[in-house]
C-alpha cells in the first residue's frame, strides 16, 4: 500500500538514517554552513573602519622630562631648545593601570621617594600609546616606574598657556587610554561603560571634535578651578554633547575649565555635525606652540 | 525493543555531527578574524573575538530557531531537530566567550566589581537609545545557560516536562533581548547598514517559518466533525490511516492520534510525555508507537512506554462502523488499557 520511501520514519537513537532523510539534511547542511560562514564575511568587512590609535602594550618606554599635576597629570617633554627659554616640547598626558587615572601611581610613588614631584624633571617608564600625533604614556607602579628624579631642574619651565576665551564645543567625551589605542572602538555607544569605568576610575575625560573634514581636535576637561570634575559628568559620557568653557591652551593640549555638568548638554546626533573648518585647528597633530592659526567658533 | 530505547548513547551519528559542529565553529571564528585583520588592519584581537563570537551565537540561534518550524514543514527535517540540543549548548558556550570576554573588556580592572559595573556604569535605563545593551546581553545569556545547563533529559524529568517546555520556551525572551541588545548597542555606533538588514532577514525568517508550520497545524485543527453517535466522532475512513502509521484529530481541547497496526485501530493522546511531540506523525516501530522527535516509544493498547520507562499518554475508545472510524474524545486516565478496534478488512 505504502512505497518504501513514503515509510522510511527517522528514529534519532537508532543510529541510521533512512536514506532519503540523509539526503535532505546533508544538502540542507552543505548549502547552510557555508551561507553562514559568507554572512560573517559580509559581517567582518562591514564594520566601521578601527581607529590608528597604538598601545605598546608589553613594551616600556622610558621618557624624559617635567612632571606636572595639573591640569591633568602629565610629562613635558623638550623637544628642541629655543631662545630665551622658548623650548618646544610634546605634553604626554598620563594615566593609570586597568581603568584608573594616573594618580594613584604618581602618589604610591612620591610615598615611596620621599618627594613632590611637580614641576622636577624625572625619567619615567610606561607604556606609550598614541594616536593622531598624540602620545600617552601608561604608568604602573608595577612597572617601578620612576628611574630618576632630578635635584635640581636644568631648564626651569613654566606652564606656557594661552587663554582661548569662553568657547561652546560640540563632541563626545572620551576615556583616552581607551581611545588612543587600548580598545577599538574606544568610542562611542558600544565603548560607553568601560569609558564610564574609567572616568569614574580617574581617567582624565577629553572631549572629541571633529569637523566636516576629519580635523580632529581634543580638549581636556576639567571644573572652573581646575579640579576634577568625572564624577558628575557620567550621564554625558560617549554620547553627543555640547560643552561650554574656558578654553586654555597648553602647548599642544587644550584644556577646558568648566561649571561642571551645568555646562553640558546631550545633543542630537545630527546636531554633532560640524562643517568644515569649523573647529579649533591649532591644537591636534601636535603641532607647536603659539600657532597663529587657531580660530574658535 | 526495550533494550535499543536505553541505548540513547554517542552513536557514530552524534559524533559525525558534533564534528560538523565544531569544524564549522572554528573555521567561522577563524574566517572572521582573518577577513576582519585584513580589511582592517588597524583591528584589535579582543574586538575581533567578542564579535566574532557574538555574530557566530547569533547566526546558530536562527538556525537553532528554525530547526523546529522546519522539520513540522518538512517532516525529512527530523534528523536535525534530534541533535539541536548539541547545536544549542554550543551556542551557549560560543556566546559565553562573547559575553564573558565582554565582561573583562568592558568591565575588569576598574573601580567596581565588573558584575556590578555592568549594571552600574551606564544607569540610562529610562532612555531608549541611551539603554544600557549589555545588560541585556546578560539576561540572554542567562537564559541560554539555563537552558544549556537543563538541557539534559535528567532535568526534563526532574522539572517536569511542563516546566522544562516553559523554561525552554524562553530562548524566544533570549531571541528578543539579543536583537534589542545589538539594537541599542553597536548599532548606534556602526555607519553600515549590513547589520540592520541582516536583522531583520533573519527575524523575518524566523518569524515566517513559525507562521507556516503554525499555519498547517492550524488548518488541521480546525476540521469540523459534524457525524457524531452516541458520545463518539466519526473522523475518517479506515484506509485513510495506512497500516503503522496514524491519523491526527483535533476534537475539542483533545489531539487524538488514531494508529493502525497489527490489523486494530488505537486511539492514544497525541501528545508525546517527553517535549510535546506529535506522536500522531510518528510509526509503529517493533510494536511500539515512536515519537518522530526524539523516538520515545509507548504500546498502543495501554499508552504506556515499555519498561523500564515510565511515561503514559491517555487513551480513547474506537471503533469501526461500516468501514468508517469513530473516537470518543473522551480521555481515559494516562496509561488505561483500552482493547481498540478491528478492523474487518472485508468493508466496502
Ligand atoms: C554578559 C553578556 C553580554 C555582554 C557583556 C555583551 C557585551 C557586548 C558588547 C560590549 C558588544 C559591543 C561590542 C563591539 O562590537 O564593540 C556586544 C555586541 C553584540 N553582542 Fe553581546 N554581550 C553579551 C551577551 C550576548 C549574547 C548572549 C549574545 C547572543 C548570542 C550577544 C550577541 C551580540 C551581538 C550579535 C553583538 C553585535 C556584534 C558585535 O558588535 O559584537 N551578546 N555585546
Ligand atoms: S517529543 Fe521527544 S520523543 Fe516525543
Amino acid at each position: 500500500m505504502t512505497d518504501k520511501k513514503q515509510d522510511e520514519f527517522y528514529i534519532g537513537w537508532v543510529g541510521k538514517t533512512p536514506p532519503t532523510f540523509a539526503a535532505l539534511t546533508k544538502r540542507f547542511v552543505l548549502v547552510l554552513l557555508p551561507v553562514i560562514i559568507l554572512l560573517g564575511v559580509l559581517l567582518a568587512v562591514s564594520q566601521k573602519k578601527f581607529g590608528t590609535g597604538n598601545f605598546e602594550f608589553g613594551t616600556l618606554t622610558e621618557v624624559r622630562g617635567i612632571y606636572f599635576d595639573k591640569p591633568v597629570p602629565n610629562l613635558r617633554v623638550v623637544t628642541g631648545f629655543g631662545l630665551e627659554g622658548n623650548n618646544s616640547f610634546v605634553t604626554i598626558p598620563l594615566i593609570g593601570y586597568g581603568k584608573f587615572g594616573a594618580d594613584g601611581a604618581i602618589s604610591d610613588i612620591e610615598k615611596a621617594k620621599h618627594a613632590v614631584l611637580n614641576g622636577k624633571w624625572i625619567t619615567l617608564k610606561g607604556t606609550l600609546l598614541y594616536n593622531d600625533g598624540k602620545a600617552l604614556m601608561q604608568v604602573d607602579i608595577g612597572d617601578n616606574p620612576i628611574t630618576n628624579i632630578a635635584d635640581v631642574t636644568p631648564h626651569p619651565m613654566t606652564v606656557d598657556s594661552e587663554q582661548l576665551g569662553s568657547i561652546t564645543v560640540k563632541g563626545e567625551i572620551i576615556d583616552p587610554k581607551c581611545y588612543f589605542g587600548v580598545m577599538k572602538p574606544g568610542e562611542g555607544k558600544p565603548h560607553e561603560d568601560c569609558a564610564i569605568r574609567c572616568i569614574l576610575g580617574g581617567m582624565p575625560p577629553m572631549l572629541h571634535v571633529v569637523d566636516g573634514s576629519g580635523r580632529i581636535n581634543y580638549y581636556f576637561i576639567v571644573g572652573h578651578d581646575g579640579g576634577k570634575i568625572n564624577n558628575s559628568i557620567k550621564n554625558y559620557i560617549a554620547g553627543p554633547v555640547a560643552i561650554t568653557g574656558k578654553a586654555i591652551q597648553y602647548g599642544d593640549w587644550v584644556v577646558l575649565y568648566t561649571d561642571g555638568p551645568q555646562s553640558i548638554t546631550a545633543i542630537s546626533k545630527s546636531a554633532l555635525w560640524q562643517p568644515k573648518g569649523s573647529i579649533m585647528a591649532c591644537a591636534a597633530g601636535g603641532t607647536p606652540l603659539k600657532t597663529p592659526t587657531c580660530s574658535v567658533r | 525493543m526495550g533494550a535499543h530505547y536505553t541505548a540513547v548513547g554517542w552513536n557514530r551519528q552524534k559524533k559525525i555531527y558534533d564534528w560538523v559542529i565544531f569544524a564549522f565553529c572554528v573555521t567561522y571564528l577563524a574566517v572572521f578574524i582573518t577577513v576582519t585583520a585584513f580589511a582592517n588592519p588597524d583591528y584589535t584581537f579582543e574586538t575581533a573575538l567578542i564579535r566574532s563570537t557574538s555574530t557566530l551565537a547569533f547566526l546558530l540561534l536562527h538556525v537553532i530557531l528554525s530547526i523546529g518550524p522546519l522539520a513540522r514543514i518538512n517532516h525529512k527535517f527530523l534528523p536535525l531537530l534530534y541533535n539541536r540540543r548539541h547545536l544549542g549548548v554550543t551556542m551557549f558556550f560560543v556566546a559565553l566567550v562573547h559575553g564573558g570576554f565582554s565582561i573583562l573588556q568592558f568591565h575588569a580592572l576598574g573601580n567596581t566589581n565588573p558584575f556590578l559595573s555592568l549594571f552600574l556604569s551606564n544607569t540610562q535605563y529610562n532612555s531608549l537609545p541611551g539603554f544600557p545593551f549589555q545588560a541585556l546581553g546578560f539576561f540572554a545569556l542567562l537564559i541560554l545557560l539555563l537552558m544549556a545547563a537543563t538541557s539534559h533529559d535528567f532535568w526534563l524529568h526532574n522539572l517536569s516536562p511542563k516546566m522544562w517546555k516553559t523554561l525552554h520556551m524562553l530562548v524566544y525572551l533570549a531571541y528578543l533581548l539579543i536583537i534589542m541588545h545589538v539594537m541599542l548597542g553597536v548599532i548606534q555606533y556602526e555607519t553600515s547598514p549590513v547589520l540592520v538588514v541582516l536583522l531583520a532577514l533573519g527575524a523575518i525568517t524566523i518569524i515566517s517559518l513559525h507562521l507556516i508550520a503554525g499555519m498547517k497545524e492550524v488548518k488541521n485543527d480546525q476540521v469540523v466533525y459534524p457525524n457524531r453517535k452516541e458520545g463518539f466522532v466519526q473522523v475518517c475512513h479506515i484506509n485513510d490511516i495506512e497500516d503503522s502509521r496514524a491519523k491526527m484529530f483535533c476534537i475539542g481541547a483533545e489531539r487524538i492520534a488514531v494508529f493502525k497496526t497489527a490489523g486494530k485501530l488505537f486511539a492514544v493522546s497525541n501528545v508525546c510525555k517527553h517535549q510535546n511531540g506529535p506522536l500522531g506523525e510518528g510509526k509503529v516501530v517493533d510494536g511500539c508507537i515512536t515519537c518522530p522527535w526524539h523516538g520515545y516509544q509507548y504500546l498502543p493498547h495501554n499508552g504506556q512506554s515499555p519498561p523500564p520507562f515510565k511515561e503514559q499518554v491517555s487513551t480513547y475508545d474506537v471503533m469501526v462502523n461500516e468501514g468508517y472510524v469513530w473516537v470518543n474524545p473522551i480521555a481515559y486516565p494516562e496509561g488505561t488499557e483500552r482493547p481498540g478496534a478491528l478492523i474487518n478488512l472485508q468493508v466496502p
